[in-house]
């Protein structure tokens, strides 16, 4: 009945996508969708509007009222088939919004998907940065007073994602995450393990964007899409055909002059008739991600691109930081597993770093000539769910149990504690 | 980050309104210099960059020749929203000829998509002069669009027709 003993439970919550397994794992046992399915008939009917033979099944629900509910992928699928359930997104732009739900979805996570005993294991839970330690709190208290878990360790998602790119000779510990996920973007500088929050920028892009972004493309060409599937048909499009170029007007000529290479077909099913239909993919295959780099395509307000925004991070990190933040550009995110979007990503950034060292170089003061900086943007292929990895290393050092809060600590000093996690160094140990 | 024209050299080219007059690549009788290169002329870098260009809301101007550009941007825009309904290739031409029978403003006039980019005309004669340089500009566009736009066989190719509905620099194209 040691905690210790067993493997830590690493559950990553995001906007889009919830990444859960145990410490130790390459890979997370689940990904399901951030959603969860309620069913709204019996909640909120009032006494009086309820006839006889309809109290009595509620009555006989009642105690299983609050269970009836489904997360992920299959709370989808319930709620496509039967109106009883209601889909509602716990986590906006990288927040909890909805503590009630999300207690649902921690509930049936650890019950039904990982099926153990959250008494008999230390938990690692992950945030986006910047948020408030007040829904720290919250989350301890639930984790604390609901579940009863024996340890809680609540790590900034950003960390998480350096220790993914750890070796055995090599920890990292200073670097720029770009972390893009389904529901929000944030640059984060950290240095040595902590985090810069001053420098931190995020810009209002993510994958939901590019998903929007497509199904408008598709829907202007006329495209014959369902319209109660036109966004799940652009969220599989960008999943499966997206890539990154290096230049718009040169993937045109490409597109016009090999359309067959170029031009693929998407085949899906009418869901009201289960006719198939046919559609072709095309310029948003390139066009997508393009967003990132030019967002004034996208949305008029936004002119900032996405290595324009991580060069003025940087810039804004204290000086000495700058080369090492530079040569570890690291990224996270599922938004960023587009094909070359790291070549591209490097690229631009290193284009914005020489013109300055040229125009500074210009400027002649003394004769000194500045080193060159090296950009280097380290992708692997365990991006998508690098955040999960980075915790399931952590989480399997036997550091981690004590860096965690405790269920002891929690009953002598209240909530409070959750608010700060210590910084450990993890790997560092076994040099 | 928008496409700029490579036309930056102007030298010996006639100006009207701030904009060079330059050479295209036609057999329409207008004031615009014969092209005597193999190359891209500037309709050609239009049609090229449209469908990237038509994207965006800002443009930084960075010589007189990409202010010819905008308004061949604009213009390949509305001539594609004509184009809209349009089932054949004929049909196609019949309003594209329409279009080019319409009034054509310049700089100055009410009509003029773009107050403020050019330089008012300084008399009549140069008024008329970029006037004439517009309408013949315009048809050419409008020939070399129809290539591309419908295909072989007539029907209208959808992959550019779908940017009618885009409207550049945020200008609704009547």
């Amino acid at each position: 009945m040691d905690p210790i003993s067993r493997p830590a439970i690493v559950i990553d919550n995001g906007t889009g996508y919830t990444k859960m397994g145990f410490a130790g794992n390459v890979e997370p046992c689940f990904v399901q969708p951030t959603v969860v399915a309620v069913n709204d008939s019996f909640v909120n009917q009032p006494r009086s509007a309820v006839k006889n033979n309809n109290w009595l099944a509620q009555h006989s629900a009642g105690v299983m009222a609050d269970l009836d509910f489904f997360i992920g992928d299959e709370g989808i699928s319930r709620s496509r088939s039967s109106n009883a359930y209601n889909l509602s997104y716990p986590i906006k732009y990288g927040q909890v919004e909805n503590w009630d739900a999300m207690e649902r979805y921690w509930q049936q996570c650890i019950f039904n998907y990982l099926r153990c005993d959250p008494e008999d294991h230390y938990f690692l839970l992950t945030e986006s940065p910047l948020t408030a330690p007040e829904s720290r709190e919250y989350t301890g208290e639930i984790m604390f007073e609901t579940f009863n878990v024996p340890g809680l360790y609540i790590a900034v998602q950003p960390v998480l994602a350096l220790a993914a790119g750890y070796t055995t000779s090599k920890c990292e510990m200073t670097g720029v995450v770009v972390d893009v996920g389904e529901g929000a973007t944030h640059v984060v500088p950290v240095a040595d393990g902590y985090v810069i929050g001053s420098s931190i920028r995020s810009i209002p892009l993510s994958g939901k964007d590019v998903t929007l972004f497509i199904q408008q493309l598709m829907r202007e060409r006329g495209e014959h899409i369902p319209p109660e599937d036109s966004l799940d048909v652009a969220r599989k499009v960008k999943e499966s055909y997206c890539y990154t170029c290096s230049d718009i007007v040169k993937e045109y000529k490409k597109h016009d002059k090999e359309p067959a290479k170029y031009i693929k077909q998407w085949r899906g099913i009418k869901p009201k008739t289960g006719a198939p239909y046919t559609c072709d993919v095309g310029y948003e295959r390139f066009l997508g991600p393009e967003i990132f780099f030019s967002p004034e395509i996208y949305s008029g307000e936004l002119t900032s691109s996405l290595p324009e925004v991580i060069d003025k991070c940087i810039q804004s990190t204290p000086i000495d930081t700058r080369r090492a933040l530079y040569k570890n550009i690291v990224l996270s995110g599922g938004s960023t597993m587009f094909k070359d979007f790291h070549r591209r990503l490097q690229r631009d950034v290193k284009k914005l770093v020489d013109a300055r060292v040229l125009a500074s170089d210009a400027l002649g003061i003394g004769g000194i000539k500045a080193k060159p900086v090296e950009v280097n943007v380290v992708s692997h292929p365990i991006q998508r769910c690098a955040v999960w990895f980075g915790g399931s290393v952590l989480a399997s050092t036997p550091e981690f149990f004590q860096a965690c809060h405790t269920k002891a600590e929690y009953e002598e000093h209240g909530a409070s504690i959750c608010r700060t996690n210590p910084v450990f160094k993890g790997m560092y140990l076994y040099r | 980050m928008v496409y700029h024209s490579s036309f930056v050299n102007e030298e010996g080219v006639t100006k009207a309104c701030g904009c060079p007059l330059l050479p295209l690549k036609s057999h329409i009788k207008g004031p615009a210099p014969v092209y005597d290169n193999d190359g891209t002329d500037v309709v050609d870098e239009a049609i090229t960059f449209f469908r990237a260009n038509v994207f965006f809301r800002n443009f930084d101007i960075q010589s007189s020749a990409d202010k010819l550009l905008i308004y061949l941007t604009f213009y390949i825009n509305v001539a594609l929203k004509k184009l809209e309904g349009c089932r054949t290739l004929a049909e196609g031409t019949k309003a594209i000829i329409n279009l080019g029978l319409e009034e054509v403003p310049v700089p100055g006039e009410s009509g003029f998509p773009f107050p403020g980019l050019f330089v008012l005309p300084k008399g009549q004669e140069e008024a008329e002069l970029f006037r004439n340089y517009l309408k013949q500009i315009r048809e050419e566009t409008s020939g070399r669009l129809l290539s591309v736009a419908y295909r072989s066989n007539g029907t209208p190719n959808k992959w550019w027709l779908a940017f009618a509905k885009r409207k550049f620099m945020n200008i609704i194209a009547l």
